[in-house]
């Protein structure tokens, strides 16, 4: 399979992936965000929220750098500074959500 | 390496603006916008770890007129990016190419978006 083909199917496979996630967390986000610091908590560290976050925020950084390196094709011409675009956006896109779900699964 | 010589997309001032080309810059917007936003929703998560005391300065500003206008503004790029998106996925599947009918459901997207941030209000809000 060519790589542009399998990048497709990623991309397209996450965002059928994200749209209920997407749903599930804005409307859970309008409820907790006025919320005392232990219902938070709670919020975070209860069954299903602290998988559904977690999913959640892994396949919105993964959709994420996807799409956005599209960006970087379209409008960057230089082979190096594109190249190193893509790598800082990976990195980004491995340590953000894997530090917050680490950080969730401490939280007590 | 084959792909050096490939051309750069027109930037946006070439394009003469109409509901397609609105919507498809809007969709990339609200991406980037959307991103950032779940960065600082991860910051939050995190600064949970600090303990009660500094969650309070948190807490101040998600209380603020600024904070709610920020949480209703998200609303709006979720749901816009949402509706966008299921648009684009029929467009993979095949559907909705007429010029015709992608201008009617860009329309539907865009306003739909209003209706739907308004839903996520209300739903978040135990309002039904």
């Amino acid at each position: 399979m060519h790589i542009s083909t399998k990048k497709w199917l990623f991309l397209k496979c996450s965002s059928l992936i994200l749209i209920p996630l997407m749903t599930w967390f804005i409307i859970n986000l309008v409820s907790i965000y006025q919320a005392d610091y232990k219902e938070v908590i709670n919020f975070f560290t209860q069954q299903p929220s602290k998988i559904l976050f977690s999913l959640f925020v892994a396949f919105a950084y993964f959709f994420s750098s996807l799409t956005i390196s599209e960006i970087f094709e379209d409008y960057i011409n230089d082979e190096k500074i594109k190249n190193v675009a893509n790598k800082l956006l990976n990195i980004f896109a491995i340590l953000i959500p894997l530090l917050t779900i680490i950080g969730i699964y401490n939280l007590t | 390496m084959q792909y050096k010589n490939n051309p750069l997309s027109p930037h946006l001032q070439i394009y003469k603006w109409q509901i397609s080309s609105l919507l498809s810059i809007a969709h990339r917007i609200t991406g980037v916008v959307n991103i950032f936003a779940i960065t600082l929703i991860c910051i939050w998560v995190s600064s949970l770890f600090f303990g009660e005391e500094s969650y309070e300065i948190t807490k101040l500003f998600l209380n603020s007129f600024f904070g709610k206008f920020v949480l209703i503004s998200l609303c709006w790029t979720f749901s816009f990016h949402i509706l966008n998106e299921i648009r684009h996925l029929a467009w993979d599947a095949g559907y909705g190419f007429d010029i015709k009918v992608a201008k009617i459901t860009g329309v539907l997207a865009f306003l739909g978006s209003f209706i739907l941030t308004i839903l996520f209000y209300l739903i978040g809000k135990s309002f039904f």
